[in-house]
């Protein structure tokens, strides 16, 4: 007796500490839920430098936001962006401008001290076999011609044009250009006005989300207000993070709030008293406090969705309260609570350690979110379970209820419940059950996209798609990495790379490549650049020989002319160019120097999915390039843990059943196959609703396991006498859990939705089974 | 109407008035055929080269259509901008073609040369101030880049004409000068010929 009730001080020092550690953590605002919506996409297994110069990629992406204004009017795009611009600089501390380029002037500036090693491939090839007649063409036609929007400065500095076909060939990476002091980029009907953006604030803090997203709308709405009839197109990783985090607050109290009056209510009309209601509070209550504060000591912050998944646990983690309160109400008054307990605790034992088993299955995929929602659930059950250990026997008090005619007339239904025995209704009930399961079962398709994870409003990919098909840029997704020990070695097999690339151009499988290399060549190609020039233009007798005779100047202006050319052969390095204003679109292609090398990425503009098996078979056989595809990663992550959860199923089946075999012997199976049953049920059951088996569905089951065993177990450790007992529990438990999963069903995070449905039905399933299972030792006549 | 235009434009001090008066003038002054032919005389000079490049052809604007320059003599190159794309001719062989979907500026180029040699005034504005005067019954305007980035490049644009364009003077930042003057300008069906017609 003191020794329980010095437990029940010891266990109530540990809930103090608790208390007071989260309310140093909520004051101290470090509990701020984190909204990265890349949080529950897998760690891909990546060596180090390859995993680091992704995490660079996707930092440098996370920051950026695009916006687009269009009218049918470039006076009018303009005008609605300095209302744009005027609304954000009232906050300049959130975002900034990154559009440095105004004047392709500046742009080129950089460029013409080492215009003679700049030259695209096509003059490579001509410069190699085209005839001395075919050059001074080309300089004549310049010379006479009128029009000098296509010229880059002045004609002798480029007298074959090669720089002007080089420029013409960077410009054309991107349809966007410099207008009146901003960038524009326009389509058939409209001309709008590009405004680039990088974040000064974290994109996944939910505080610079309610910062920068009312600001953007202000912002747009002066916008509208100047121009009426203006299109306002933005896209940043920040708008996805900020929408999925409003959701999942959304869902996160609907479920929490929704689940736990759903409790409050079930116990109170199943009791008709205030103290069972307060009791069962108080161990769930414990839980979530213990799951919020050990997750954020761990991880140091909370991801959004695991508050989503952990709202659910409201309905599990009063499991082990209710089946106490329900034998204490039952039949037992004569027991003191203590020893009531002493009969409860191997039951009670062994639901704890199922339902673990069966959130460990979470834990087990490589993805950090699932993690941390495993950890989250298992937390909080443990404590919600010791609260009921420590706590119930001294607070409770043995005492007869009343019960509720509802509590009456469900507990009489049991009586009537069919058993299952050997017999032709049996039999008859197996082979229905068996022709609906493989129906069912066969008609399940397959289902690992990525969309599962990550489903954003309809309106911010319709506004994404736009934009990319206007700004024409390469796809975030797919791309490749270049690596190499220098920054030369990484040019010169991003050149190597590139001429199978070009082939690829010409069958029409992408538009084009984005790659550092385009604007600054490898020394190598710089170096025979020049001497090609030199070589077969400059030469004696050459080409700029043969245009000085054309147009009547004599030996001293070759010479003069050639001695010009040659000063602007500075070589280029990737450094002098990051460092020019004109890299700012194209620096986040260069990745600098990541663990003892360095790396780049080449993007593809215009792919589509037929040319991906192409694109990667690119990258084949060439040292140091990698082909990227995570959605395809993605997709095979997800599909090969859906086929791997499955054999974690079977073998936790297997486990499980060697934990109840030493207690329940020859009955083991009882306890566990409503599980069994009902899974199969469930997955027949989605398979006719028309769902497809994905990863999530599997993770499902493999809780159904770990929840639904407890109710075999509840039906199990009972008597005869406690039968009615265990069959409440069992009902408020199931009605519980199903109202917690139903809730978490309604999610709009694919994933997350699969999990509810699956739990719901299969909860709902063991519910029915386990009755049909029970072991009477008197036969019902 | 007119007055009433113009007492905006006092207001809000966005057009002087001296301005305003002669555009419209202007623009009445010109006709607007559907299609214009006649030669070109070009002389260039550049810095650099001793002497200035000098060269004649053809020309044809064809409204809806685009614009048709025929170097003829020394050189024979030809140049067709329509709204859709630029294309370069040394003989038959195409030595430069830019499409519009590639190369953005393409329509802002062909809209402005269109303006220029229609002498288009309206759409002129759009793109550069315009500064003029008229006498009797020919007129002289000069035109200032509005992107500032066009400015430092081309420094100045002058046109002069009556009821057509007669000469126009590009002035580069380079120190280029280019100096175009048109005559035995045709206008209606009969103006192209069948060979440019089959260019076109």
């Amino acid at each position: 007796m003191n020794q329980r009730v010095l437990l029940a001080w010891v266990w109530a020092l540990v809930v103090c500490l608790l208390l007071a550690y989260s309310a140093h953590r909520w004051l101290g605002g470090r509990i701020a839920p984190n909204t990265d919506i890349l949080a529950l996409l897998p760690i891909q297994e990546r060596d180090p430098a390859l995993q680091q110069a992704f995490t660079r990629l996707v930092d440098s992406a996370q920051q950026r936001l695009i916006v687009l204004l269009g009218t049918d009017d470039w006076a009018q795009a303009n005008h609605a962006a300095d209302a744009y611009d005027r609304v954000l600089e009232q906050d300049p501390g959130l975002l900034q401008s990154a559009n440095p380029i105004t004047d392709y002037r500046d742009w080129l500036t950089s460029f013409q001290p080492h215009r003679l090693n700049l030259i695209t491939p096509q003059s490579e090839t001509d410069l190699r076999s085209q005839p001395t007649q075919y050059w001074t063409d080309i300089a004549l036609a310049k010379l006479y011609s009128p029009f000098v929007g296509l010229q880059v400065g002045a004609w002798r500095d480029d007298p074959f044009g090669l720089f002007g076909r080089w420029v013409q060939a960077r410009a054309q990476e991107t349809p966007v250009r410099p207008r009146d002091g901003r960038l524009s980029v326009s389509d058939d009907h409209l001309q709008y006005v590009v405004m680039p953006f990088t974040l000064r604030v974290p994109a996944f803090s939910m505080k610079s989300q309610r910062a920068v997203i009312p600001l953007l709308e202000q912002a747009s709405q002066a916008a509208k207000k100047t121009a009426p009839l203006v299109e306002v197109l933005v896209a940043g990783v920040i708008l996805h993070a900020a929408a999925a985090g409003d959701q999942a607050r959304q869902e996160m109290s609907t479920i929490g709030i929704g689940s736990s009056i759903g409790i409050v209510l079930l116990i109170w009309v199943t009791f008709q008293r205030v103290s069972p209601v307060a009791m069962i509070l108080l161990s769930v209550v414990v839980g979530c406090l213990a799951a919020l504060s050990v997750c954020s000591w761990l991880f140091g912050q909370l991801h959004i969705l695991t508050l989503v998944f952990g709202a659910s646990l409201v309905g599990v983690a009063q499991d082990y309260g209710i089946y106490f309160l329900c034998h204490r109400f039952g039949v037992d008054a004569q027991l003191d609570s203590g020893q009531l307990l002493r009969r409860l605790l191997p039951g009670l034992v062994l639901t704890l350690v199922t339902t673990v088993i069966g959130y460990f299955g979470l834990a087990l995929t490589p993805f950090p979110g699932l993690r941390q929602m495993a950890v989250f659930s298992t937390v909080g059950l443990i404590f919600a379970w010791l609260t009921v250990v420590f706590w119930f026997p001294i607070l409770v008090y043995p005492s007869a209820s009343t019960s509720a005619p509802f509590v009456q007339w469900y507990s009489n239904r049991l009586a009537r419940w069919p058993v299952l025995c050997v017999n032709r209704s049996t039999l008859l009930a197996a082979v229905l059950f068996i022709a609906f399961s493989i129906f069912g079962v066969w008609q399940l398709g397959i289902n690992d996209d990525i969309r599962l994870l990550h489903n954003p409003p309809k309106n911010l990919i319709d506004d994404q798609i736009k934009l990319s098909r206007l700004l024409d840029t390469p796809s975030p997704v797919q791309f490749y990495i270049v690596r190499g020990t220098t920054p030369e070695m990484v040019l010169q097999r991003e050149e190597m790379l590139k001429q199978r690339l070009d082939q690829l151009i010409e069958k029409r499988l992408i538009n084009g490549y984005q790659a550092v290399s385009n604007w600054v060549p490898s020394l190598r190609a710089q170096t025979t650049h020049r001497q090609l020039v030199e070589r077969s233009l400059l030469n004696e007798g050459g080409p700029l020989a043969a245009l000085a005779l054309r147009i009547g100047e004599n030996g001293g202006w070759v010479a003069a002319t050639r001695q010009q050319l040659l000063t602007s052969a500075s070589t280029l390095t990737p450094d002098d160019f990051l460092k020019t204003a004109a890299s700012e679109p194209w620096r986040h292609l260069w990745l600098g120097q990541v663990e003892d090398g360095y790396s780049s990425i080449v993007s593809l503009r215009g792919l589509n999915k037929t040319s991906l098996p192409e694109l990667q078979s690119a990258a084949a056989g060439l040292e140091g390039v990698r082909w990227v595809d995570q959605v395809h990663e993605i997709s095979s992550v997800l599909s090969r843990y859906r086929k791997y959860m499955s054999w974690v199923i079977l073998l936790s089946y297997i486990a499980v059943y060697c934990l109840l075999y030493p207690r329940y012997r020859s009955s083991a199976w009882r306890v566990l196959a409503p599980t069994a049953l009902a899974s199969v049920a469930t997955l027949a059951l989605l398979g006719i609703a028309g769902h497809s088996l994905q990863l999530f569905h599997m993770l499902a089951l493999m809780l159904i396991l770990g929840i639904g065993v407890d109710y075999g177990i509840f039906f199990q450790e009972s008597s005869t006498q406690t039968r009615q007992a265990a069959w409440l529990a069992v009902g408020l438990s199931a009605l519980s859990t199903l109202l917690s999963f139903g809730l978490l069903g309604l999610s709009k995070t694919p994933a997350l939705q699969a999990f509810g449905i699956t739990m719901s039905i299969g909860i709902a399933a063991v519910w029915l089974i386990v009755p049909c299972l029970r072991y009477d030792p008197i036969p019902t006549k | 109407m007119t007055s009433w235009f113009t007492a905006c434009g006092v207001l809000f001090g966005a057009m002087p008035l001296w301005a305003d008066a002669p555009v419209a003038e202007i623009q009445s002054m010109l006709a607007k055929p559907k299609v214009l032919c006649g030669d070109f005389d070009q002389n260039k000079q550049l810095t650099g080269l001793k002497r200035p490049m000098v060269s004649n052809g053809r020309f044809c604007v064809v409204a809806d259509k685009g614009v048709l320059w025929r170097t003829l003599h020394p050189f024979p190159n030809t140049v067709r901008l329509t709204r859709d794309e630029i294309v370069q001719l040394q003989g038959d062989r195409v030595a430069m073609r830019l499409d519009a979907r590639q190369e953005p500026a393409v329509r802002m180029i062909n809209s402005v040369l269109f303006a220029l040699l229609s002498g288009d005034l309206n759409q002129i504005g759009k793109f550069f101030e315009v500064d003029g005067a008229i006498h009797e019954k020919s007129w002289r305007v000069t035109l200032k880049a509005r992107d500032p980035a066009l400015v430092r490049a081309i420094s100045k644009v002058a046109l002069e004409g009556s009821e057509h364009v007669k000469s126009i003077t590009i002035s580069e930042s380079s120190g280029d000068r280019t100096s175009i003057v048109f005559s035995k300008i045709q206008v209606g069906e009969g103006a192209m010929s069948v060979e440019e017609a089959a260019l076109f």
